[in-house]
C-alpha cells in the first residue's frame, strides 16, 4: 500500500514550511517502510539463523522473550532493524519540534484565545505533581515528556503529540488520530444501543485524541478529559474549541481524581494503561468503580495481555520496553486485568475482554490519501507484532457495574 | 527578520528525550553514523521534493527554470542564507552527539534504566 495519509488541519496545529513538512513525511515514511519491508525478515531471520545458533551454543533452542531477547540483539540484521526504528522515532519527534520552536509564542497565544471562548471547563491546579512513571523516561521517546513546561501556559507537548501521534501512526487512526475513541463509540452503539450516560469521562486523554468522538457519539452527555500533563491538557481544550468541540478538561491523576462517588456513566481510556506502573493500575481500577454510577461501565482499550501470545510475538511488542521508552509496556501485558477488575468490585462474570472493529474505513475520502482502498487495506489487516495498529479491531476490556451490590449474585 | 535580543528572549522547545538510549552496535561510534547517515536520506528526500515542487510550480506558471538555474549568480544575502541553512543541517545531522552529552549531564545509564523498568513493574 502506497501510504498517502494526510493529517486534517486545525487551528492549533503549527504550520511547517515545505521542507519541514518534507522532513516530517520523511519520517513517517520511514515508519512505513521499516513496518512493511524490515519488519518481517525478523521471522526467517530468528527461525533459520539466530535459534539455531543458540541452539549449537547451549543446546536447546529460546524458551520464553526474554531467551529470544539475548539471542536477536547480537543479530545484525536486528540491530540495523531496531536502530533504524529507533531512529524514525527520534526523527519523527526532532522533525515536529522544529516548526514548533519556530512559532512557539503565537501557538500560546492561540492556544489562550480558543479557550477563553469555550464555555466548557479547564481546570489546571496550582500544586498538582505528576506521577514518576510518567516523570522518571519520556514516554515513548518524546522530549519532554507530557509534564515538561518551557514557559508559562505552556502547550508544547501538547502540539508535539498532536502532530508526533500522527506520524507514529502513519495515519492509520484517522485524519484526526481519533479512531480508538471512535470505535469504541461504534462498539457501544452496536453492542449497547439503549446505553444513555449522562457523564463520560476519558482518563489519560492527552491531547484529546479520542475523546472528542464521544460529543459526537453523545452530544448531550457532560464529557470529561483528564491527564497528569498541564501542556496537554491546556492545549486538548483548545484543540477541542479549535475543532468546533466544547468539553471540558483538567489536570488530574487517573488513580485519585478529584470527582464524587458515581459521578459518572462511563469511564473509558485509550492507551492510557500501559503507561502506568504496577501499582497504579490497580488504583485506577478501583478508582473507576468509585466514579460509575449503577449500570455504569467502564472501558479501557490498550494492550491484549501476553499469556496468549507466543514467545516471539511477545518478544516482538516488548521491544517498545527496551528501544521506545515505554518501561510498563512488558510488566502490563504481564498482569490479569480480569482479576484486577474483580478486586475492584465489578462482579467478575461482569468483565471481559472483546474487539472493538477499527473506525478507519469511515475516514474514507474526509482528508487526502484516505480513499477507499487504503483504508480498507488498513482494516482488513491481520495482527502482526510490531505493526502499528492490530488488523480489524482494538482490543477492550469491559467492565459493567451492576444496578445493585447483589444484582449479580 | 527577528533582533537578537528577541530571539533570546523566545522559549525554546526540549529537544531530547529522557531515558538512556540504547546502543544498537557492538562498534562504537556505528549508532552515531547509523543516525547520520539517516537524516542525510531525510534531508536527500526534502531536496528532491523542493526541486520538485519547483519545477511543477513553474511548469504551471510556463517559466523555464532549468535555464535560470544554471545562469544564476550567488549574491551576499544568497550567501548568508545558505551558510545559515547549512549550520541548521548540522544541527539535526548531530542530533546524536547532544543527546549523548545531555545523558551524561543527567548521569543516565542502562543500569538506572533497568531499574525503572523493574521498579514501576511493582510501584
Amino acid at each position: 500500500m502506497l501510504n498517502c495519509f494526510q493529517q486534517a488541519p486545525h487551528g492549533m496545529l503549527p504550520d511547517a514550511t515545505h521542507d519541514e513538512a518534507s522532513r516530517q513525511e520523511f519520517a513517517k515514511s520511514l515508519r512505513g517502510f521499516i513496518q512493511q519491508q524490515l519488519l518481517p525478515g525478523l521471522q526467517p531471520i530468528y527461525e533459520k539463523r539466530v535459534a539455531a545458533s543458540y541452539e549449537r551454543e547451549t543446546g536447546k533452542r529460546p524458551e520464553n522473550r526474554h531467551e529470544i531477547r539475548k539471542a536477536m540483539v547480537k543479530d545484525p540484521y536486528f540491530q540495523l532493524y531496531a536502530s533504524t526504528n529507533r531512529i524514525a522515532q527520534e526523527l519523527l519527534w526532532e522533525s515536529t519540534n522544529i516548526s514548533i520552536d519556530r512559532q512557539l509564542p503565537e501557538l500560546i497565544e492561540k492556544a489562550k484565545a480558543y479557550s477563553a471562548q469555550a464555555s466548557s471547563q479547564l481546570d489546571i491546579p496550582e500544586d498538582f505533581v505528576p506521577p514518576r512513571y510518567v516523570s522518571a523516561l519520556d514516554i515513548h521517546c518524546m522530549p519532554g515528556g507530557y509534564c515538561s513546561e518551557v514557559t508559562e501556559d505552556d502547550i508544547t507537548a501538547g502540539v508535539l503529540y498532536d502532530r508526533g501521534v500522527y506520524l507514529y501512526t502513519m495515519g492509520y487512526t484517522g485524519p484526526d488520530n481519533d479512531d480508538m475513541g471512535r470505535s469504541v463509540c461504534n462498539y457501544l452503539k452496536r453492542n449497547k444501543p439503549d446505553f444513555k450516560p449522562r457523564r463520560i469521562l476519558d482518563m489519560g486523554c492527552t491531547v484529546g485524541h479520542s475523546t472528542l468522538p464521544y460529543k459526537e457519539y453523545f452530544p448531550d452527555a457532560e464529557i470529561w478529559g483528564i491527564d497528569v500533563g498541564a501542556p496537554v491538557v491546556r492545549y486538548a481544550h483548545a484543540r477541542a474549541q479549535a475543532m468546533g468541540k466544547d468539553i471540558n478538561f483538567a489536570q488530574m491523576n487517573a488513580e485519585e481524581t478529584r470527582f464524587e462517588d458515581g459521578y459518572f456513566d462511563l469511564v473509558v481510556s485509550h492507551i492510557l494503561l500501559h503507561e502506568t506502573s504496577g501499582k497504579a493500575m490497580p488504583r485506577i481500577f478501583n478508582e473507576c468503580e468509585r466514579l460509575l454510577a449503577p449500570g455504569g461501565l467502564m472501558i479501557h482499550a490498550d494492550l491484549p495481555p501476553f499469556d496468549l501470545m507466543d514467545p516471539f510475538t511477545q518478544f516482538i511488542l516488548d521491544n517498545e520496553t527496551w528501544y521506545n521508552n515505554e518501561p510498563f509496556w512488558g510488566a502490563m501485558r504481564d498482569m490479569d486485568q480480569i482479576d484486577l477488575a474483580e478486586k475492584a468490585g465489578f462482579p467478575r462474570d461482569e468483565v471481559r475482554f472483546d474487539t472493538a472493529p477499527m473506525a478507519v474505513m469511515e475516514f474514507n475520502n474526509q482528508s487526502a490519501g484516505y480513499d477507499a482502498e487504503s483504508t480498507g487495506e488498513v482494516a482488513d489487516r491481520d495482527f502482526t507484532a510490531g505493526e502499528f495498529a492490530p488488523g480489524g479491531g482494538w482490543e477492550v476490556l469491559i467492565a459493567h457495574k451492576p444496578q445493585r451490590k447483589h444484582e449479580a449474585a | 527578520m527577528m533582533s537578537d535580543a528577541t530571539e533570546q528572549q523566545r522559549p525554546h522547545v526540549i529537544k531530547d528525550a529522557r531515558g538512556k538510549r540504547p546502543s544498537f552496535y557492538e562498534a562504537e561510534g556505528l549508532d552515531n553514523l547509523t543516525s547520520m547517515v539517516m537524516v542525510l536520506a531525510s534531508e536527500l528526500t526534502v531536496l528532491r521534493d523542493r526541486l520538485d515542487a519547483s519545477e511543477r510550480v513553474a511548469k504551471a506558471n510556463g517559466l523555464d527554470l532549468a535555464a535560470g538555474i544554471e545562469t544564476l549568480e550567488l549574491d551576499e544575502e544568497a550567501l548568508r542564507s545558505r551558510e545559515a541553512w547549512r549550520q541548521g543541517f548540522f544541527d539535526r545531522l548531530f542530533y546524536l552527539a547532544r543527546k549523548e552529552a545531555n545523558e551524561a549531564a543527567e548521569a543516565e545509564t542502562r543500569e538506572s534504566f533497568k531499574q525503572i523498568i523493574d521498579d514501576i513493574a511493582v510501584n
